[in-house]
């Protein structure tokens, strides 16, 4: 047996130049397939993660999934406003344990800017029931300090005490605030959500930002410096959307329907939870068929490794000959066969693991970026070594035709010179 | 701005944000209290009894009462059995009949509740509410409870929702 497996290893290794190409398509197909099934499974967890703490995403009425785009990720923008009036009477609430406004709509170099009061950093949830935690610095007090996410500290390279400042709407472009510079006083410890790419100014802040302002443009002719504004009324007239958290979890029904049936104006109460599975539903199909599609290449990769094989079964005719000739039964034939292509299967599966641990580090921070999924590093969990499995076991099947081809010559057919 | 764009992909995707009346479907939010759960089901008239109205002759008031007792039956929801979850008594609303003039749409609504002695182990429902009624197709479910939120479709061949 150990002597068969010895003789098909140093085999293959003679004919490692076609072998080695198959093993590469192999790998490749496998790569992509676990990338595949990763990426999905991350992207759902980072959903779910970002929004583990909170009950219900209050905003104005419109879209659901809208309205969890720009109040949890921070992505598109708010049709419109709720009223500071309506937020206190939600925040008011019996049912409600904390409410957090959340003032959205300004930017610096790209990372969003979210107006909010102090107690965010205490409140806010993520992950499994996990709270903020202060890197260095503290929340901000003063209207014009800000606390920074770790992954706009990582990529901009600020420090405690720093001065920065906005600019107006998402674009990088958008006329700027340069007027009233911020403070760094705090940054955030990464959370793996939507925080770690977000910089927090107070409600105030927002206010103050836009005391000389009329109509998303600075008005002409007024300024209004820094140390003047707290001169003025800055309690926030109106939010973008407000996360609320309960009591009693199970009551988010109840609460539900009392936010979308406020009378004071139109509002939208959203289940983060609730909404992201009725999302992962409507998706599905796209997942499942791009899972379907990277299975077939798994078994493309396949059919090329059994027709190389079977392609190399004339070529080593004589080989095969030979070995029957010195002893070898029919049976060690196929098993000598099927056990190299069952070999070429399983270091595929190893070096597509491989590829995919180097190529998920790789594609981390782009995907981080572009799309807000953080991609793990880690070991392969529960269904990827399901796959992979399956992968071994399709591998075993295709080798098995060589190895019956192989085991059906006669004797003497290898060793009858053909002219 | 390519962030922006695939965000507004799946906003395209968008869901209907209040699921409203449907032929066919029904609705049921889980809330979980410590050891109490509370099932509430919303099913449309039309999937219950195969009319929108008030009953009119002897066997369409049989119907509604069939199916009446059919959303009140204890065993109509299955939590996972090691949680050991007693029903209590089920409540049910019945559309108010002569009300709605046939023009309307009318749900049965019916609110059950349980006490789990064991309410850590709570991790499904089963229904077998689609046995009742085979004119219901579907029945959306949402829940929330001390691990957090979720949804489900439940169809006659995967009648449960677990979590």
């Amino acid at each position: 047996m150990t002597a068969v497996l010895r003789l098909a290893a140093l085999s293959a290794w003679s004919r490692r130049l076609t072998l080695g190409l198959s093993l590469i398509a192999i790998a490749l197909a496998v790569t992509l397939l676990l990338a595949v099934e990763r990426i999905r499974g991350d992207a759902r967890q980072n959903f779910a993660q970002s929004v583990s703490g909170v009950d219900l995403v209050v905003g104005a009425r419109g879209g659901s999934v809208q309205l969890m785009l720009y109040a949890v990720f921070h992505a598109g923008a708010a049709s419109n406003n709720i009223s500071w009036d309506s937020y206190r009477a939600i925040a008011t609430h019996p049912a409600v344990d904390w409410a957090l406004p959340l003032s959205l709509g300004d930017s610096h170099r790209g990372f969003a800017v979210l107006g909010t009061v102090p107690e965010y950093f205490q409140r806010f949830r993520h992950g499994d029931g996990e709270a903020l935690r202060f890197r260095e610095g503290r929340a901000f007090g003063g209207v014009f300090e800000v606390v920074l996410g770790s992954e706009v500290v990582q990529r901009l390279g600020y420090r405690l005490g720093d001065s920065i400042t906005l600019s107006h709407g998402m674009s990088e472009l958008g006329p700027a605030h340069g007027d009233k510079p911020f403070r760094v006083v705090g940054i955030l410890a990464a959370t793996g959500t939507p925080v770690d790419r977000t910089l927090h100014v107070g409600l105030e802040a927002i206010s103050a930002l836009h005391l000389d302002w009329v109509g998303g443009a600075p008005l002409p002719g007024v300024n209004i410096p820094s140390e003047l504004v707290t001169k003025f009324d800055l309690k926030p007239k109106e939010i973008t959307a407000a996360l609320v958290g309960l009591k009693q979890r199970g009551d988010v029904f109840r609460m539900q329907r009392f936010v979308n049936q406020y009378r004071g104006e139109p509002l939208l109460g959203v289940m983060p939870g609730v909404a992201l599975d009725e999302l992962w539903q409507t998706i599905g199909i796209v997942e499942r068929s791009l899972l379907a599609v990277s299975a077939l290449v798994v078994l493309v990769g396949l059919a090329g490794l059994a027709a190389t094989l079977l392609a190399g079964l004339n070529e080593r005719r004589r080989e095969l000959a030979i070995l029957r000739a010195l002893g070898a039964g029919p049976g060690e034939i196929f098993l000598m066969l099927t056990a190299e292509g069952l070999l070429v299967t399983i270091l595929g599966a190893l070096l597509g693991l491989l590829l995919l641990g180097a190529g998920s580090g790789l594609a981390a921070p782009w995907l981080l970026e572009r799309f807000g999924v953080v991609l793990a590093t880690r070991l392969p969990g529960n269904e990827e070594l399901a796959l992979i499995g399956a992968v071994i076991l399709t591998g075993l099947v295709a080798s098995l035709v060589p190895g019956w081809r192989a085991w059906r010559r006669s004797l003497a057919d290898g060793l009858t010179p053909r002219l | 701005m390519r962030i922006a764009l695939i965000y507004a992909c799946l906003a395209l995707l968008a869901l209907p944000a209040q699921a409203q009346h449907a032929h066919g479907e029904g609705r049921m939010d889980i809330a979980i209290d410590r050891e109490r759960l509370a099932i509430s089901l919303e099913l449309p008239l039309d999937a219950a009894v195969g009319f929108e109205r008030a009953p009119k002759t002897e066997k369409e008031k049989a119907a509604l009462a069939a199916a009446q007792q059919a959303v009140a039956d204890p065993t109509l929801f299955m939590p996972t059995p090691a949680a050991a979850c007693k029903p209590e008594a089920p409540k049910v609303v019945l559309p108010e009949s002569g009300k709605a003039g046939g023009e309307q749409h009318a749900d049965i609504e019916a609110s059950h509740v349980f006490r789990c002695a064991n309410p850590a182990a709570l991790k499904s429902v089963e229904t077998t509410i689609f046995k009742s009624f085979k004119r219901l197709y579907r029945l959306e479910a949402r829940r929330a409870g001390p691990g957090g939120q979720g949804a489900a479709r439940l169809t006659p061949k995967h009648p449960v929702i677990a979590w």
